[in-house]
């Protein structure tokens, strides 16, 4: 019995020092990328810009490696969260194809976070999502 | 070559000094400084001097001597017709590697090497230029252009070769530069600025020389650039004409532009034309017009995209056109090889001017006034158009409209059919065209794209479906001229992207993207020679005769990201190679 109500000081404990860290740091702001994934007609807009402005020659619809790298397939060279995507597509990479969007889609930033959106909602992350952070 | 020297010696002192510096000073390690990497060696002493300057008399001939190649396209008519009897199906297969060379470059080695004088001048992607010994490979003088690494390319880094007027060779660049180089010495003789490459230019094109004047045009139909091709002075640099392929505001022309579409509408010119002395008539192409996949903000025609231009070359005033492909929403630029054929068109001698267009349907027009006469597919599949009618207008299939939730299966692919990028072949005795042809069909989508200038301005997308499950293909087709009719066709497992090389003695050369160089019986298309180089071949092969011996010239190495995109993943590694075959003495 002795081993229960340790183990239920511990589960204690735990559920206490769980809230304490719940309580310090404020949760980090929702990106735009996420808002706009819960909204179906924001995706596609995301994935109409793909289509009309990021294909072709450049990023394949499919998981397939070009000189322009996949993007469908959860490896982020530069950075994998909503801000490293959303500031790869803004601002480009320099020696690379890959130019500067910002300010050159018709609805401006917003434009550039539902791609965002869209290239979540679109991959496959067979390895994990790489470049986090 | 001394160069190469100093710098060495200048490495080897700087290595030197920063060891000695570390050891007296081991607080403080000493950063070692390299030397800039050289980009221009010229010849030590004048190459190429037994033959004097290339004149316009030599450039004109309807046959040009087997001692050189002058022409991107062979000559004029631009056969690609090599005079050379000693190529035979049996013969070739005696061909050994005389030399070869790197290039030290990746992406599409394209380009048709010149030879005249005893030099090769050959161009590799990124704009290196080398002279060599023709007979031995060794190497005379080179240029490494230093292009900005923000260049404005969609798909890929190539350069086709040079033009040769006087004595001087001339390479356009990819950041739009034209560059002429004393052919003895490599020095640069003038550097003149077509287009700023950060507004969606660049040049990938060998220069037309036509008397007087190099004629080159520029690339950038991705990037809504305004397309337009140039005469330069050959002696100053200096601009001659500029004739755009899209009307400015008030021209005629813009009423096939809704609003003011035309203002970002591409049709570049990144192909070379063709010149008939006889007429004293400049021909060139176009590309597509701009963006590429989505043409519901430009309703109409679109002129002059996808089209056939006849000019007058000393001031580039047109004198009639022809439209391929009006209204393109698939990217089937008009700009595929043209060639200038005296031919029995239905019983009667006509002057012709025919081509493989990139849309899948090979034309026949008289080139005479550009009155259509006929077109009939030759590829295996076409079906973005049932026919094209007794005007020479496509019949549209409105199934193969790109749309946005698109499903349709449309043939050929965005990139042709045949492709601007490589050469056919004519040859006049057997009146055969050999053309290269990618077999593959896409789905094309439509999207949202905003222009903005410099960058890419699309409209939409081909899904490479045939090419992502493994099943494009390719063909090198031997073609009537004058009717048409498909003759014979070799199959190869990968689209056919190389460029043709046909010589008198019957024999066709070309190569496939799986690395091997080919020769196939004019006749018959048998393939009678086979080398394995390594390299996918996107090049134009060339043949030359000296002192008895008789050579061909093959640069191989293709551009992973494009063959994945025409014909799949490629486990076929990248790099310039130039390989040099010779016949027994």
């Amino acid at each position: 019995m002795s081993r229960v109500a340790l183990s239920l000081a511990l589960v204690a404990l735990a559920c206490a020092g769980s809230k304490d860290s719940a309580q310090a740091p404020a949760a980090a702001p929702e990106s735009p990328a996420a808002r706009f994934a819960r909204d179906p007609a924001a995706v596609d807009r995301g994935r109409r810009i793909f289509i009309g402005t990021c294909g072709a020659y450049c990023h394949s619809t499919h998981d397939v490696e070009r000189d322009a790298p996949s993007l469908f397939d959860c490896e982020w060279k530069h950075g994998g969260s909503d801000e490293q995507i959303f500031a790869v597509i803004s601002d480009g990479v320099p020696g690379t194809r890959m130019p500067a969007w910002k300010g050159a889609l018709p609805e401006g930033d917003d434009d550039i976070w539902r791609v965002v959106a869209y290239l979540r909602s679109a991959s496959t992350c067979k390895g994990g999502v790489t470049g986090a952070h | 070559m001394k160069n190469v020297f100093v710098w060495l010696v200048a490495l080897g002192f700087a290595w030197g000094a920063a060891a000695v510096g570390v050891a007296e000073e081991k607080e403080q390690p000493a950063e070692i400084q390299l030397p800039p990497v050289p980009t221009h060696w010229k010849a030590e002493k004048p190459v190429g001097t037994s033959a004097g300057p290339v004149t316009p008399d030599m450039l004109r001939a309807s046959q040009i001597p087997a001692d050189r190649w002058i022409q991107y396209g062979g000559n004029y008519r631009n056969f690609r017709h090599s005079p050379l009897k000693t190529l035979t199906p049996e013969s070739v297969k005696k061909l050994a590697v005389a030399w070869a060379f790197p290039t030290g470059t990746v992406g599409q080695f394209e380009a048709s090497p010149v030879v005249y004088g005893g030099v090769m001048y050959v161009t590799s992607s990124y704009n290196r230029l080398f002279a060599l010994d023709a007979k031995t490979g060794e190497l005379l003088w080179r240029y490494d252009h230093k292009n900005a690494e923000n260049l404005r390319l969609c798909c890929g880094p190539p350069n086709r070769g040079v033009g040769i007027a006087g004595d001087l060779v001339i390479m356009g660049t990819l950041d739009a530069h034209l560059i002429a180089f004393e052919r003895k010495t490599g020095e640069i003789a003038w550097n003149t600025e077509v287009a700023n490459y950060a507004s969606g230019y660049s040049i990938t094109s060998a220069p037309l020389i036509v008397g007087d004047l190099a004629v080159i045009g520029v690339a950038g139909g991705e990037y809504g650039v305004r397309g337009f091709f140039d005469a330069y002075d050959v002696k100053t640099g200096k601009l001659a004409w500029r004739h755009y392929t899209v009307p400015a505001k008030s021209e005629p022309g813009t009423e096939t532009w809704a609003g003011t579409s035309y203002e970002r509408g591409g049709s570049p010119a990144w192909t070379q034309g063709a010149y008939d002395p006889e007429t004293d008539t400049l021909f060139w192409t176009t590309g597509n017009p701009s963006p590429d996949w989505d043409g519901d903000g430009r309703a109409g025609d679109n002129l002059y995209s996808d089209s056939l231009l006849a000019l007058e070359p000393r001031t580039g005033t047109m004198k009639w056109y022809f439209q391929f492909t009006p209204h393109d929403v698939w990217d089937y630029d008009g700009n595929t090889q043209i060639f200038l054929v005296d031919a029995k068109y239905e019983g009667k001698p006509r002057k012709l001017v025919v081509q493989a267009n990139r849309n899948g349907f090979y034309y026949i027009l008289d080139r005479s006034d550009g009155k259509f006469l006929k077109a009939t597919p030759y590829l295996e599949q076409v079906n973005w158009a049932t026919s094209i009618d007794d005007k020479g207008r496509p019949v549209v299939n409105p199934d193969a409209l790109p749309k946005e939730d698109a499903k349709f299966r449309t043939c050929p692919s965005n990139l042709g059919g045949m492709n601007g990028s490589f050469t056919g072949a004519l040859n006049p005795d057997l009146g055969l065209a050999f053309i290269p042809s990618s077999e593959a069909c896409q789905v094309y989508s439509k999207g949202i794209s905003a222009f903005k200038e410099g960058l890419p301005y699309l409209g939409g997308l081909p899904d490479t479906v045939d090419a992502t499950a493994g099943k494009a293909y390719g063909n090198l087709a031997a073609i009537d001229v004058a009717t048409g009719q498909v003759k014979w066709r070799y199959r190869d497992n990968r689209p056919m992207m190389g460029g043709v090389l046909s010589t008198a003695g019957g024999v066709v050369f070309s190569g496939n993207l799986e690395g091997e160089v080919l020769a196939f019986d004019a006749k018959t298309g048998k393939v009678v020679w086979r080398f394995r180089s390594g390299g996918g071949m996107r090049s134009q092969p060339i043949a030359y005769l000296l002192d008895g011996r008789t050579y061909v010239a093959v640069p191989t190495g293709s551009f992973s990201t494009m063959d994945s995109f025409a014909a799949g993943v490629t486990k076929v590694p990248e790099g310039g190679t130039l390989f040099v075959f010779a016949l027994p003495k």
